[in-house]
């Protein structure tokens, strides 16, 4: 069963021309629909978050700064980010979309979820806006969950770095954050050396890898590096960052998946779900809407065993050793955490 | 009083920027410091078609015009957003002991921090800034 929210183009979030557009969610939409799930679809309708919930992982003075921003008339953030008169709204309604979901597959005990809103979310720091994101929606999702007692894993697929996700549970041993991205590329951090606070040490994982890298060198990595963190911190609840900017018809990176890696991913995440109604996915990037679509397709379908066209998944790209560098580079920087944590209890 | 060797400039190549650098060029040459034109690439930058050697062409430029010897200047692309960018310059391994940005009339909503690069920078920045008005911000006497 899908448990989807309402699925809005939030039309009033939109800079003309700008590549984060109201067409995504019109792409994501298509992509399920061709799936043909019938009555496996709910749909929920999300509730504004609350200032309460937002501010687990954001400051009070940037959630007023940013209200007053956009009900001031909006403009442009940053470089890359905008704001209109709506986008507060639109991005309390994003995040409040996340915990519906959660609550859903939580009451029923059963189902994937699918969060498919706009604007993504994963680059958002606690007090800033960066990269087309407002509110970090995922983020949201994961402090509610740990508050409750749970332990959060969060697999960040996109493209690019979710600088923001990884800064906001950086010292959080309740939540092990593992994202794979291109590198270098923006935001410019998470290299494989980060790897937590004092605090959360070897609860970050960084696999970057170069431009031209292909599926099979994300499953290596996945395999070798990141599964027997996992296991080891034995989630009891699987939150996805999934970006389709990895994609190799994707405008925004380098990389070369196809819909089938995005297939091939989302077993991989299964595999870990601990429990059914435990996991659910965050749209984060992708910026071609047919690429949109059937990977949104191919992940949904292999999550779901229903019937879906994918290209086939890619292999003998660039970074075949990135597994290995990964691990030595994450083995250094551990022991080093590991001492600077041993040096601040002796104090 | 702190030695300045390394001084960054946030520089995109708008008129603002130009100004920045040449505020910048003007000081590195009695101190002897080193400048470094800082541009940060972010999302929407590898859309628009963007190359680095019309920003060096530029840079090497406003050296020549300011009696700057061309070695002593250089050029640094980074990833990211402008002003994560400009905070890691104080970092290895540009090491900046000096960061320098143009006014930029981005802040669109006066008395809100957001939107503004110079005033989160101000927020942000591990070492000494300075916002050098634009040209049209200058009044004269
Ligand atoms: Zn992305």
């Amino acid at each position: 069963m899908l448990i989807v929210n309402e699925l809005t183009e939030n039309a009033a979030h939109e800079d003309p021309g700008h590549p984060e557009r109201p067409e995504r969610v019109g792409a994501v939409a298509a992509g399920i629909s061709s799936l043909h799930l019938g009555g496996d679809v709910v749909s929920v309708a999300p509730h504004r978050a609350t200032r309460a919930e937002l501010a687990r992982v954001h400051d009070g003075i940037y959630l007023d700064e940013l209200g007053a921003y956009c009900y001031a008339g909006g403009g442009n953030l940053d470089e890359d980010t905008y704001a209109t008169y709506d986008s507060w709204a639109i991005a309390q309604f994003a995040a409040g979309a996340g915990l519906a979901v959660v609550d859903e597959l939580t009451r029923r005990g059963d189902g994937v979820g699918f969060v498919a809103v706009r604007p993504p979310g994963h680059h958002a720091l606690a007090d800033r806006a960066m990269g087309f994101c407002l509110l970090n929606n995922v983020a949201v999702s994961a402090a509610a969950l740990a508050d409750r007692g749970e332990r959060v894993l969060i697999v960040d697929w996109d493209v690019h770095h979710g600088n923001g996700t990884q800064s906001m549970f950086w010292n959080d041993p309740r939540v092990l954050y593992v994202s794979t991205h291109q590198w270098p590329l923006f935001p410019g951090t998470g290299v494989a050396q980060e790897v937590g606070g004092l605090d959360a040490v070897d609860r970050t994982i960084n696999i970057p890898v170069p431009p031209g890298a292909t599926g099979d060198t994300l499953a290596r990595a996945l395999d070798e590096v990141a599964a027997p963190v996992i296991d080891e911190f034995d989630p009891t609840w699987v939150l996805v960052s999934a970006g389709y900017d990895a994609h190799r018809a994707d405008p925004m990176g380098d990389l070369l998946l196809t819909s089938g890696d995005f297939a091939m991913l989302a077993r991989r995440v299964r595999e870990v779900v601990p429990a059914p109604g435990r996991l659910a996915l965050f749209l984060e990037g992708g910026y071609n809407l047919e690429a949109l679509r059937t990977s949104v397709a191919a992940t949904l379908g292999a999550l779901l065993d229903a019937p879906f066209d994918a290209a086939a998944p890619s292999a003998g790209g660039a970074g075949g050793d990135v597994a290995a560098r990964v691990r030595e580079q994450r083995r250094v920087a551990l022991d080093q955490a590991r001492a600077a944590r041993e040096r601040e209890e002796d104090e | 009083m702190t030695d300045i060797r390394t001084i960054a400039v946030g520089f995109d190549g708008s008129p603002d920027s130009e100004v920045a650098l040449v505020w910048a060029l003007d000081l590195a040459a009695p101190l002897g410091a080193r400048v470094v034109a800082v541009h940060a690439r972010g999302l929407l930058s590898r859309l628009e078609g963007w190359s680095s050697s019309v920003l060096e062409s530029t840079v090497t430029r406003l050296a020549r015009e300011h009696g700057v010897s061309v070695g002593d200047v250089s050029v640094c692309v980074e990833e990211g957003d402008a002003c994560s960018v400009l905070v890691r310059c104080s970092r290895p391994p540009v090491d900046a002991d000096l960061l320098v940005v143009g006014s930029r009339g981005d802040g669109k909503h006066p008395g809100l921090l957001l939107g503004s690069t110079s005033l989160e920078l101000a927020q942000r920045a591990e070492v000494a800034l300075v916002i050098v008005p634009s040209a049209h911000d200058v009044v004269s006497p």
